[in-house]
């Protein structure tokens, strides 16, 4: 007694020292008993839908004292009044209870099939699930954990109403998460709570799913409010597993498994080298042009060739046999790299060689438990997930701890998870764009080899043979690309119960990363367009983020008035700094010599570089929650955040909120209805503000840049190249904080004696004051224009889920539908002098996105096709702007008589009209099945992959189906040297239903126009996760007390009328001057890595 | 419990404590400076303006900050030389399709409004930066008097000035009605600024371009300051001022007597000489760097430490011949079938144009001189041609440069755009301009890019001399006799006998020591004749011995000088409008061109193509900016 005593002194000092102090929540409310005393205890076991649970043990911890619940549940016993009871029973999640001194002790054990938890964490608090007014969604944790991607982001999918969900299929790739739709132009990523520490992180891989305990998603305000600035774009809250009070657990999770492309591009394009040429020859012969022969020679009789680049390369593209057109080939004179040679092949598989599967292990040890004074939980895990991509890899080795500690009033402790990342082959982010692995590199000829006569990467060096690099090349080289991601994450804290009703709580958030990235660039003399340079590069980011919050709970219960008050302070602070390098011309290209010193590579092409950023908030903030007899609800919020990023005079922003329940069910006149158990209607409304664009944006900035405004005035070159300074970004001292309205109205029901249910919500988000940095005339310089608040927008939508569990036959089942939709419209731009801007990225030229008044965020912007010109009459009006006949055929909207830009109109959306998901659990004895199928429906595909496989640009590969689908003429429609005014052309479209324009050589711009030609409708159904289990009797192996095998298979098909690789495309990683934009760019496929198919096996096991 | 009520004691003052450190902490908590740039302020010495000049000049091509296409170079090749006739925009059909929309004058397609972009906002760019420096210029002199010494001070202002009248001019070329900046013109562009009304006269654009000048050449030292070859002299500005003038003639008639009286002024006391042979003008070898006929070039570097090549011949690297070459990419800015043709002389080294109707060849293609001329053979049946043809156009079979023999291999996709290379861009293999970081290392080299040099002064006094009414009309035909002699100084030799294929195609090249150089030194047959028959071409080129008698013959012999001199160099579409000729010239050229370039079928010059569209983002941003006539 003594000591502890001495260790609650020694903790004060502690608490003043580090100024932590008081509760965690939840494990010291309520008296302290008087520990020892024999009570008698007595209760009833039920589970979460009421269901009487007969037949489960309980014991006192530590003894062999014991008892069985009867038909209605109930259990008694006699046990000292601080002794833990372990409520065990099969095809339940075990349970440890406190008795605390209490002679009734109710518990309600899970199931192990999906069941929604009574408890759920909000902000800064747990509420009762039935309390709650806001539009929260619980995570089915079990589901996700099924699921094998790297972060648990991305098995969010489909797992939530209102929860969208977009990642490629590279291991360890980055997830948008979006919850209700796109509220701002900038940045719409959910703040994550881990374990009460806000973190803003797109991957979030450092946190291993299988240590994940619950999650709840705060989808509108009146729930998120309470995190106030960052809440815009919805919160979630992850909490990770804790020990428990009981015996000590040890729980092993193994699992193996293989992953493969879940389509392939060798499914779409040409494979052989002679198919391909055919479509070569029609494109020129179709043009009026001569057809090169340089390749397949005669081109009426062509031929694989022997080499597409002999040692002589020099006459490679000779039209004729000549002096300078060598074709005789001696591989004697073979050398790399000056004197290549490169064999025809009759068709090479460029997809299979890049592609095929990867291994997939997971091995996740943890040990928890804990006594009436303490809880341990402690895991360690490691991931390694081969990419389906050659050379492409993640691993990922972590340690949890997670302990608490309970002194009397006092309680401390942390959660703290270290983390290592490794991911190789140096992706960016999910290989997207037209020269990363898949971009238009998969596109290469099938007539160009893999590998030279000595065994070398081969390339398209030949004329023709288009500019792309070999895609194995890419992986080959980047395989030793190493991003290693080094992390500290949790936080420690400290509570005290100072009251009976009032508890105190503060906790030290920190999240501590490190990442680095050495990467290596090859040199490609295989290459048509060589780089005759290899260079390294590598960089470092420290960043470091604390939160420090404060709070204070005052819970108050008389009669039947429930007042729960919560005030609380919180300071957040980030730095980051990174650093750079970079140099060429390595003196010896090995991985091991890959250093950036002089001696090593060329020393006047060394280049280094830093940066950095610091940014701080500051809040306080408050809520009361009040009931009546768990039938009138209101709850409100009121939170003031202050932002180092805004206007002094501006940094200040005050978020209310307020929610309002009624529980129909608990009025009289509903009370006694044999349908409903349960029925709330829930009112919530709400402010939330938004700052996430770059610090310090309120000031003007100058500076420079070497490659931009250095200049070599004294014309040596480069000896005089002299320092030059511009201004880089115009401030806005008055930046405010975007601000969102949001508005919910939800409704609860549960039926059938709680065996169904339902939730649905309707919302509608109004932001105001929208940050962006629109574009500045060109007469202010290229200063980065100013971040101002310019702007409306709005979301409205529904979500809803419905569920139903029940047990035929002994087989216990549940089905839940989940599914949402939503519309997303700009309602106001300011100061544009326009009502529209253009997205952020052109793709060749030209931009397929626009911003516009009434219409969504980043909606598809272009021409509108019709079909193609029949003949010369159809395309005469159009003759001067390219329309000929077989031609693409464009509206006239505007009627001018031309096709230009000014015709162009919206063409499509990203967004989707309807998103849903589809879970179904199966329980049979010992055999599990499980199942989650998600769709997505209405949005919209801009297919820039069109750019290669469609129109050729760059001379690449093409759908295997081109020549046959193309449009045909019955007559010829090739330009004559003749005047304009003769320029007949006596062809006819033969097939208006082709799915492709002419091919014509000359039709180098007109067709492939943007138009919506390439939209196409991206919706699919894809059954995401389905795994059959079994669970092993506790005694079937003596020293395991449970196990549970599975096999599981993920996407394992996908039905979609998408033409291209994968219609799940993640979204672009999009930066501007004021931050992320990835919304302004969404649904755009440039070719990226598609989804896996993964197939595992696994067991799981407690000790 | 006295244990507990301590504890309490304890946790209360804990709890005190930390309200009072959190609100200790919060008084400047939100007070972050920004990282990693500097303020205003900071640039407020003379290194800050020194700084901020320099930055002006380093707009004069594609930076950083500024590319994305190639509309920003400092050459405009895709708005001077390619729309013109000289060139096609080369490569394959696809790649850089706006380049061609410019070529065909087709701007339904709509590519081509990001590279009008690219110029509009290089150009405003330099007028920003410029004004830039004059603005800090004069907050430094208020602030500390004694930062900067007047001399620096004035030379500064005249840099500044100079180089908005530069900016200001490259816009007028392009666009005609544009809005004109002012060092005054400061209002934030969050309250409404830099959106000024482009509805000045165009004469007036020109005096506001002279009066900047003018100041200029009042600032400015007649030789550059701290020895920097780089920077404007009154010299340059003054030069600067007799083309604006010329330019500005075309609608006010009265300028011609004034832009004669200044280039005479030049050409009578300027620093400004030709250099001593035509291979001399365009290269990459550090002698020749900033001769004496650079007037205004952009000073390309390499090898400075910037890791991409930014700062080398951005805007020209992808004006080099294909995959079977050196280079390796990307073939564009061909030289046309046309061109080519019009260097053939006749048996006197005078144009053949000039007195040959049929001198771009008679038929298709098969029959165009370009082809004939060195395809077939012994060396005697050779058609003759201007020895510049071969320092301005990669032609198969002819040595290119010291990099061996031009081939059809280094050809993107003939049929496309026929067979030839620049040239005049390219670095020499002997010259060690090459650069050694970026994508495709071997096309950035510091060749320098000629923005106005000597030749063009010259030709453009020999016009005033036509037209002032003060001018002298045989004065023109010096002028045009002074740039052929030089033309007639070398021809193309062998360049290298280490080219296995170049040798074997002429064995001579082994053999012969007098052809091997790379710039080899024609024969004077006669005082106005030189010539050298080599085993590639017969190069031949004469001076107009006979006085010119009328306007019209004195304007062809200017103006066929003009394009042979320049071709290539960005300067002919403006140079066709200028003189009011664009419509016929450029359509006759497409007339016979089509027959041998399929795609310009169809394609015809218009009255609104005598001024570019202005980019259409730019009249969204600044709405009273209105477009010009017809677009």
């Amino acid at each position: 007694m003594n000591d502890m005593l001495q260790g609650k002194r020694f903790l004060g000092a502690v608490g003043m020292s580090v100024l932590l102090a008081l509760v965690l929540c939840g494990t010291a409310l309520g008296q302290q008993p008087a520990p020892g005393q024999q009570i008698d205890v007595s209760g009833r076991v039920t589970a979460p839908d009421g269901e009487r649970i007969r037949g489960a043990s309980v014991r006192i911890r530590g003894t062999t004292t014991s008892a069985i619940t009867d038909d209605e549940g109930k259990y008694s016993l006699t046990a000292p009044s601080d002794a833990v009871l372990v409520f065990n029973r099969i095809g339940y999640r075990g349970v440890g209870v406190s008795v605390g001194g209490r002679t009734t002790v109710n518990v309600v054990m899970e199931r192990a099939v999906t069941v929604l938890p009574e408890v759920v964490v909000t902000g800064y608090t747990t509420q009762k699930r039935a309390d709650i007014t806001g539009a929260v969604a619980t995570v089915d944790v079990a589901g996700i954990q099924q699921q094998t991607s790297t972060s648990v982001l991305q098995r969010l999918d489909g797992q939530v109403p209102g929860v969208t969900v977009e990642a490629g299929g590279s291991p360890g790739s980055r997830t948008t998460v979006r919850i209700r739709g796109v509220s701002s132009f900038q940045n719409n990523d959910p703040l994550y709570i881990v374990d009460g520490t806000p973190v803003q992180d797109t991957y979030l891989n450092w946190l291993s799913p299988s240590e994940i305990g619950s999650i709840q998603v705060l989808k509108d305000a009146s729930a998120a409010s309470i995190y106030g600035s960052r809440a815009s774009n919805g919160v979630v809250i992850i909490e990770t597993r804790r020990g428990r009070p009981g015996p000590r657990r040890v729980s092993l999770d193994v699992r193996t498994g293989v992953a493969t492309p879940t389509h392939g591009m060798d499914d779409i394009l040409t494979l052989n080298a002679l198919d391909y040429f055919k479509v070569v020859k029609t494109s020129y012969e179709n043009a009026g042009t001569a057809v090169p022969r340089n390749i397949y020679g005669d081109p009426n009789n062509p031929t694989v060739p022997a080499y597409i680049w002999p040692n002589d390369g020099k006459g490679q593209s000779c039209s004729a046999a000549g002096p300078t057109c060598t074709t005789v080939v001696d591989p004697a004179s073979y050398k790399y790299p000056s004197t290549l040679i490169m064999p025809g092949s009759p068709g090479t598989n460029w997809w299979k060689a890049v592609f095929g599967s990867g291994q997939y292990r997971d091995a996740n040890l943890a040990v928890s438990g804990g006594g009436e004074d303490n809880a341990y939980h402690v895991s360690f895990n490691f991931l390694d997930q081969e990419g389906t991509a050659a050379f492409t890899r993640l691993q990922r080795g972590g340690v949890r701890i997670n302990t608490a500690f309970n002194m009397g009033r006092t309680s401390v402790g942390e959660n703290v998870a270290l983390s290592r990342e490794r991911h190789y082959g140096g992706l960016d982010d999910d290989a997207l764009g037209e020269d990363n692995i898949i971009g238009k590199n998969i596109m290469q000829q099938p007539v160009v080899p893999v590998y030279d006569i000595n065994g070398y990467f081969a390339s398209g060096k030949a004329v023709g043979l288009s500019n792309l690099t070999n895609p194995l090349k890419i992986a080959d080289a980047h395989q030793h690309d190493i991003s290693t991601n080094d992390r500290i994450f949790g936080n420690v804290f400290a509570g005290f119960d100072a009251a009976h009703d009032l508890s105190l709580k503060t906790r030290l958030g920190f999240n501590l990363g490190q990442n680095s990235f050495h990467g290596f660039s090859p040199t490609t003399p295989e290459n048509s367009e060589v780089t005759d340079v290899n260079g390294i590069n590598e960089n470092y980011n420290l960043f470091t983020e604390w939160t420090w919050s404060n709070t204070l709970n005052y819970t108050h219960t008389i009669n039947q008035h429930n007042l729960a008050v919560l005030l609380g302070q919180e300071a957040t602070k980030n730095t980051n700094r990174f650093e750079a390098g970079s140099c060429a011309n390595l003196l010896n290209p090995d991985v091991d010599s890959r250093y950036i010193q002089d001696a090593l590579c060329d020393p006047t092409t060394k280049n280094v570089s830093s940066s950095g950023g610091q940014a701080s908030l500051l809040s306080y903030f408050g809520k009361a929650d009040y009931n009546f007899a768990d039938k009138y609800y209101l709850s409100v919020t009121l939170r003031r955040d202050g932002s180092s990023r805004l206007g002094p005079q501006n940094q200040w922003g005050t978020f209310p909120a307020v929610g309002a329940g009624w529980r129909l069910s608990r009025e009289s006149f509903l009370s006694h209805n044999s349908l409903f158990s349960n029925m709330m209607l829930r009112f919530g409304w709400g402010v939330t503000g938004n700052q996430q664009i770059p610090a310090g944006r309120i000031v003007s900035q100058f500076g420079g840049d070497r490659g931009d405004t250095f200049y070599d005035i004294g014309g040596t070159s480069p000896t005089t190249i002299r320092p030059g300074f511009k201004q880089t970004a115009i401030g806005n001292v008055d930046l405010k904080w975007e601000e969102q309205r949001s508005t919910n109205v939800g409704l609860d029901l549960e039926f059938l004696e709680g065996r169904g249910t339902f939730s649905a919500d309707v919302y509608r988000r109004n932001t105001n004051n929208l940050l962006f940095d629109p574009r500045t005339p060109a007469a202010a310089g290229s200063a980065a224009p100013p971040i101002v608040n310019i702007g409306k927008m709005r979301n409205q939508g529904i979500d809803f889920s419905i569920g139903y569990r029940s047990s035929t036959g002994g087989t216990l089942w549940s089905v839940t539908f989940n599914g949402s939709h939503y519309r997303n419209k700009i309602l106001q731009i300011d100061n544009l002098g326009t009502e529209s801007f253009t997205g952020p990225i052109s793709l060749r030229e030209q931009n397929p996105v626009i911003n516009m008044l009434g219409e969504p965020i980043g909606a598809f912007y272009g021409l509108v096709a019709d079909g193609y010109y029949k003949d010369s009459l159809d395309a005469a009006p159009f003759w001067d702007d390219g329309a000929r006949p077989g031609r693409i055929k464009f509206k006239d909207l505007n009627g001018d008589g031309t096709i230009t830009g000014a015709d162009r109109a919206i063409i499509g959306s990203p967004h989707p009209d309807f998103t849903g998901g589809l879970d179904l659990n199966l329980r049979r004895g010992a055999w599990e099945v499980s199942a989650t199928v998600l769709g997505t429906f209405g949005n919209q595909i801009f297919n820039a992959q069109k750019y290669w496989y469609v129109f050729r640009y760059f001379d690449t590969n093409v759908r295997s189906d081109l020549l046959a689908n193309s449009v045909v003429l019955d007559g010829p429609c090739a330009p004559a040297p003749s005047p304009r005014t003769d320029y007949i052309c006596p062809g006819k479209v033969t097939n208006p239903d082709a799915k492709y324009p002419r091919l014509d050589n000359s039709d180098a711009a007109f067709s492939r126009q943007f138009s919506s030609y390439w939209i196409e409708d991206g919706s699919y159904v894809r059954l995401r996760n389905l795994q059959v289990a079994y669970n092993l009797p506790p005694a079937w192996i003596r020293w395991v007390p449970a196990a549970r095998v599975y096999v599981q298979a993920e996407n394992l098909f996908t039905i979609t009328g998408y033409s291209g690789l994968d219609p799940a495309l993640p979204a672009w990683s999009t930066f501007g001057a004021a931050g992320d934009i990835r919304d302004q760019f969404r649904g755009v496929d440039e070719g990226s890595y598609p989804s896996n198919r993964t197939f595992t096996i696994g067991i799981s096991t407690t000790f | 419990m006295k244990q507990q009520d301590r504890n309490r004691l304890l946790y209360g003052m804990a709890v005190v404590m930390l309200a009072a450190g959190v609100a200790y902490a919060c008084k400047d908590f939100l007070n972050i400076p920004a990282q990693g740039t500097v303020i205003e302020q900071s640039l407020e010495t003379k290194a800050g303006v020194e700084g901020s000049l320099i930055a002006a000049y380093r707009s004069l091509d594609c930076s950083s900050s500024s590319a994305g296409s190639w509309g920003c170079a400092a050459s405009n090749w895709v708005w001077g030389s390619v729309p013109s006739g000289d060139a096609h925009k080369g490569s394959n059909a696809g790649d850089q399709q706006p380049i061609n929309d410019i070529e065909t004058f087709s701007w339904a397609v709509g590519e081509a409004e990001g590279y009008l972009n690219q110029k509009w906002s290089q150009a405003y760019e330099g007028v920003f930066r410029a004004n830039a420096t004059l603005n800090l210029l004069k907050r430094v002199q208020t602030l500390k008097p004694l930062e900067i010494s007047t001399t620096d001070a004035n030379s500064i202002k005249g840099e500044a000035l100079f180089l908005r009248a530069h900016y200001h001019f490259e816009a007028y070329r392009m666009w005609g009605h544009i809005p004109y900046y002012f060092e005054a013109d400061t209002t934030p562009v969050t309250l409404g600024g830099f959106r000024k009304a482009n509805d000045l006269p165009l004469d007036s654009i020109v005096k506001l371009v002279i009066a900047d000048l003018n100041s200029a050449i009042a600032l400015l030292p007649a030789k550059p300051r701290n020895g920097d070859l780089g920077r404007a002299t009154s010299w340059t500005a003054k030069a600067y001022k007799g083309r604006v003038q010329v330019y500005g003639a075309v609608r006010t008639p009265a300028l011609w007597d004034s832009a004669l009286a200044t280039l005479r002024d030049v050409q009578a006391n300027g620093p400004f000489k030709l250099e001593t042979s035509f291979d001399h003008v365009w290269t990459g070898f550090t002698q020749y760097r900033n001769g004496p006929e650079t007037i205004l070039a952009f000073q390309a570097s390499i090898k400075d430490g910037e890791p991409s090549g930014w700062n080398s011949n951005w805007g020209e690297r992808l004006n080099f011949p294909h995959s079977g070459s050196h280079f390796g990419c990307c073939g564009f800015h061909q030289p046309s079938y046309q061109l080519v043709n019009f260097f053939a002389v006749d048996a006197t080294g005078l144009p053949l144009a000039l007195t040959n109707p049929n001198w771009n060849g008679t038929s298709g293609l098969t029959a165009a001189q370009g082809d004939t001329n060195f395809a077939a053979g012994a060396p005697g049946s050779l058609a003759p041609v201007d020895p510049r043809l071969d320092w301005t156009v990669g032609r198969d079979r002819v040595p290119y440069k010291d990099w061996g023999l031009h081939a059809r291999g280094w050809i993107r996709d003939a049929s496309y755009s026929g067979p030839f290379s620049p040239k005049k861009n390219v670095h020499e293999q002997g010259a060690n301009a090459e650069n050694n970081v970026g994508w495709q290392a071997t096309q950035t080299n510091d060749v320098n890019i000629h923005i106005f040099r000597y030749a063009d002064l010259l030709l453009l006094l020999a016009e005033a001399e036509i037209h002032a009414t003060t001018g002298v009309l045989d004065n023109a035909r010096t002028i045009v006799n002074q740039i052929r002699a030089r033309a007639g100084k070398v021809a193309q030799g062998c360049g290298t006998i280490t080219d296995t294929i170049l040798t074997k195609a002429w064995p001579t090249c082994k053999t012969d020591a007098a052809i091997q150089p790379m710039a080899i030194p024609l024969v004077a047959v006669t005082p106005t004749l030189d010539t050298l028959a080599t085993p590639w071409a017969v190069y031949k080129i004469g001076l107009y011995t006979t006085p010119f008698i009328s306007v019209a013959q004195a304007d062809s012999a200017v103006q066929y000088e003009r394009r042979l001199e320049l071709a290539m160099e960005g300067q002919r579409f403006f140079d066709l409008r200028r003189w009011r000729i664009a419509d016929t010239e450029i359509n006759s050229y497409i007339t016979r061109e089509r027959t041998r370039i399929p795609y310009l079928a169809g394609v015809t010059y218009t009255a609104r193509d005598s001024l570019y569209p202005i980019p259409s983002i730019q009249l969204d941003l600044a709405p009273l900016l209105v477009q010009n006539p017809g677009w």
